[in-house]
């Protein structure tokens, strides 16, 4: 079997709040796990690999996501690696950029996004910073909670193709409707950096697990148990400021 | 350009000179009560109770006096110190020059500093990024440093740029009475806000991050970065518009400076650090452009030794520890080559001061630290332990700053976030 593809799209323009991370977290999975595997960082002007198991998209800046979305419009190659069964995972900004509109810049141009998740992005009433937690729902149909740091302008509304990837307990989420994130086949989009897949190792293991096309076993990793229950334990007693 | 001491006074003058030294008395006043108190200097209250007096206090404090700024994401306060020394060493009265030295750099702490030194007509102010444009407004500096632009507790400035855009309205709108403007060549945001000046001087300092500096300022396009080879430096360029890398006018090569006329200055400073020597080829710049000569500016910068606290060493029980302070990913990645102890304390939160999204660890390259262990300290330690572990590195967790740092070895390297940067020096006996 060929190595597992992890290709983390345009560092530079989507990187700006620590989400290479997530494409780490991954590697790292797989090689403790005694997976082959290569992790592939593409920068704008280089071609992205048709053929990867999972793209990474992360968070930045407005310019950054019109450059990001014409470099890939041109490129074409990430549809292509979409269209023969790569998940794709995309944080904040990024997860913008794959819906169908999103807004730029104080006039809050309109710009079209990749189409990839059927979700539209306008400027929201405040900005939604600070820590978020929300419980996802697992295939098996186990409840894990997924927490991070959410921050971001954009307010997010799905289309009837995409469903919700997770309920938020705290923070604001797609847009204070209770939902967070994204999920339309194996394209998921989310707000929450931290990386969230650092801090989430079963999200980690269920992307993992798509791109591989079976179950993994759990890793022991008390370290990152004891950074969920503080992260948890933290913004339940509710620290959270709401757009302080 | 038109010194500002040589405005018309109006006859509302002295009713302001009366109000501002109410708001000086009740400063002090003030001040004095936090010592009392023991709530640290009282630097920071003093201001904020001027400025509450006398909403006019900043811009009064900064007439009838030469002025040069220091501004950027890292190295403002150690610049500062250095530009200071490099100004005090060509004078024959030092005394004449007021500095921010504690590195409080928005308006009460500038105003605090300005309020305990009337008398002298030079100030060498440390500036935060986001209060330059009122300086420059208010203040008519004849110098502006500006060093670097870096992404920076991003759940409060969420988009570097702005802050550059506000540097280049107001060189822009100060036109010719605006500062000269000494700038690191090396960072796009940086000359894309500082080629709006009259006249700008240029530091190639070298700096290699590019990490934040991926799309043109000017027209978005995708930068190219050509990154240094043994026959050359690295260089920057837009392949969309006419920002580019300019020529510079001071060149940093290892612990040399050569300026336009190829005169080389061997710095021999006593802070550490390439970064250091990039800071110190600025300030000598600077300071020559204020008028003093190279050799009395070298000789000043060389006698600065620890910054606002930044590289002292601080004492916990039988352990010496170097305290190095780094504040967002652009920062680390200058410190963590000087921290070359075993094992080595990082020490990190998530206040206000620090930015309270700790994502940022993924952006630094910790995995340089394989084969030594790390004490993880501070309430964002387990944070740390995470990132480490998918780094490979071995260390251990103790998140209370004292019990990190006591009796562990003879003498030790800590980095730390802002937050237990101020709480080590203060533990440590240095504050
Ligand atoms: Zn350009």
């Amino acid at each position: 079997m060929s190595p597992v593809r992890i290709v983390l799209i345009y560092q530079s323009l989507l990187g700006i709040y620590g989400d290479r991370g997530n494409a780490m977290v991954l590697a790292k999975r797989l090689e403790w796990r005694g997976i082959d595997h290569e992790l592939i960082v593409v920068e704008p002007g280089e071609p992205v690999p048709p053929d990867a198991g999972v793209y990474l998209l992360g968070g930045g800046e407005d310019m950054a996501q019109i450059s990001a979305v014409r470099a890939l419009t041109s490129d074409t190659n990430l549809f292509r690696g979409m269209d023969a069964g790569a998940v794709l995972f995309a944080v904040c900004a990024g997860y913008q950029i794959c819906g169908q509109t999103f807004t730029v810049g104080d006039h809050d141009e309109v710009i079209d996004g990749l189409g990839l998740l059927d979700v539209t992005t306008r400027r929201g009433p405040q900005r939604a910073v600070g820590e978020i937690l929300t419980r996802w729902t697992r295939p098996d149909g186990s409840v894990s909670l997924i927490t991070g740091f959410e921050n971001h302008g954009g307010f997010t509304t799905l289309g009837a193709d995409a469903a919700p990837l997770a309920q938020v307990e705290v923070g604001i989420g797609n847009s204070g409707d209770g939902t967070e994130g994204a999920v339309q086949g194996r394209a998921i989009g989310t707000y929450p950096h931290g990386p969230v897949l650092a801090r989430n190792p079963d999200l980690a293991d269920h992307v993992l697990s798509l791109a591989l096309g079976r179950d993994l076993e759990p890793l022991d990793l008390p370290e990152v148990d004891r950074l969920r229950a503080d992260r948890i334990a933290h913004v339940r007693a509710g620290r959270r400021r709401v757009g302080a | 350009m038109v010194p500002a001491n040589s405005r018309s006074r109006r006859p509302d003058d002295d009713l302001g000179r009366v109000r501002l030294g109410l708001a000086i008395g009740a400063g002090r006043l003030a001040a004095k009560a936090s010592r009392l108190a023991g709530r640290g200097s009282g630097a920071s209250i003093r201001g904020q109770v001027m400025l509450r007096i006398d909403p006019q206090a900043f811009g009064k404090l900064l007439r009838h006096r030469r002025i040069a700024a220091v501004s950027g994401t890292n190295g403002k306060t150690t610049t500062t110190h250095l530009l200071t020394a490099a100004v005090r060493a060509s004078l024959s009265d030092g005394n004449r020059v007021v500095t921010n030295a504690d590195g409080a750099n928005l308006y009460h702490g500038i105003a605090s500093a300005l309020g305990e030194h009337p008398d002298a007509d030079i100030a060498i102010l440390e500036t935060d990024e986001r209060v330059v444009r009122e300086l420059i407004r208010q203040g008519r500096p004849e110098l502006l440093v500006l060093l670097n632009f870096s992404r920076d507790q991003l759940d409060r400035h969420h988009e570097i740029k702005a802050l550059g855009r506000s540097w280049r309205d107001a060189l822009v709108e100060a036109g010719t009475e605006g500062p000269v403007v000494v700038a690191n060549s090396c960072d796009p945001l940086v000359v894309w806000a500082a080629r709006a000046a009259h006249r700008t001087v240029w530091v190639d300092t070298g700096d290699s991050w590019t990490q934040d500096a991926a799309l043109c300022p000017e027209c978005g396009s995708v930068l190219v970065h050509a990154p240094a080879t043994p026959a050359s430096r690295a260089r920057w360029h837009c392949p969309a518009c006419d920002l580019s890398q300019p020529t510079p006018d001071y060149v940093v090569h290892g612990d040399d400076v050569t300026d336009r006329s190829g005169t080389v200055h061997h710095l021999a400073l006593q802070v550490p650090g390439r970064f250091n020597r990039a800071n110190a080829a600025c300030a000598l710049a600077a300071a020559v452009e204020f008028g003093g000569g190279a050799a009395d500016a070298l000789r000043g910068m060389r006698d600065v030794k620890s910054p606002a606290g930044r590289y002292a060493t601080a004492h916990f029980g039988s352990t010496s520890a170097r305290l190095l302070l780094a504040k967002n990913p652009a920062g680390w990645a200058e410190s963590l080559p000087l921290a070359a102890s075993d094992p080595v304390v990082l020490a990190i939160d998530s206040a206000a001061a620090d930015g309270r999204d700790v994502s940022w660890l993924w952006d630094v390259d910790y995995e340089q630290l394989a084969g030594r262990h790390v004490v993880c300290t501070g309430p964002r330690a387990q944070d740390l332990a995470v990132r480490l572990t998918y780094a490979g590195v071995e260390h251990s967790v103790e998140p209370d700053l004292s019990t990190a740092l006591t009796d562990r070895s003879a003498t030790l390297d800590c980095i730390a976030t802002y937050t237990p940067f101020q709480r080590l020096r203060r533990l440590g006996g240095l504050a």
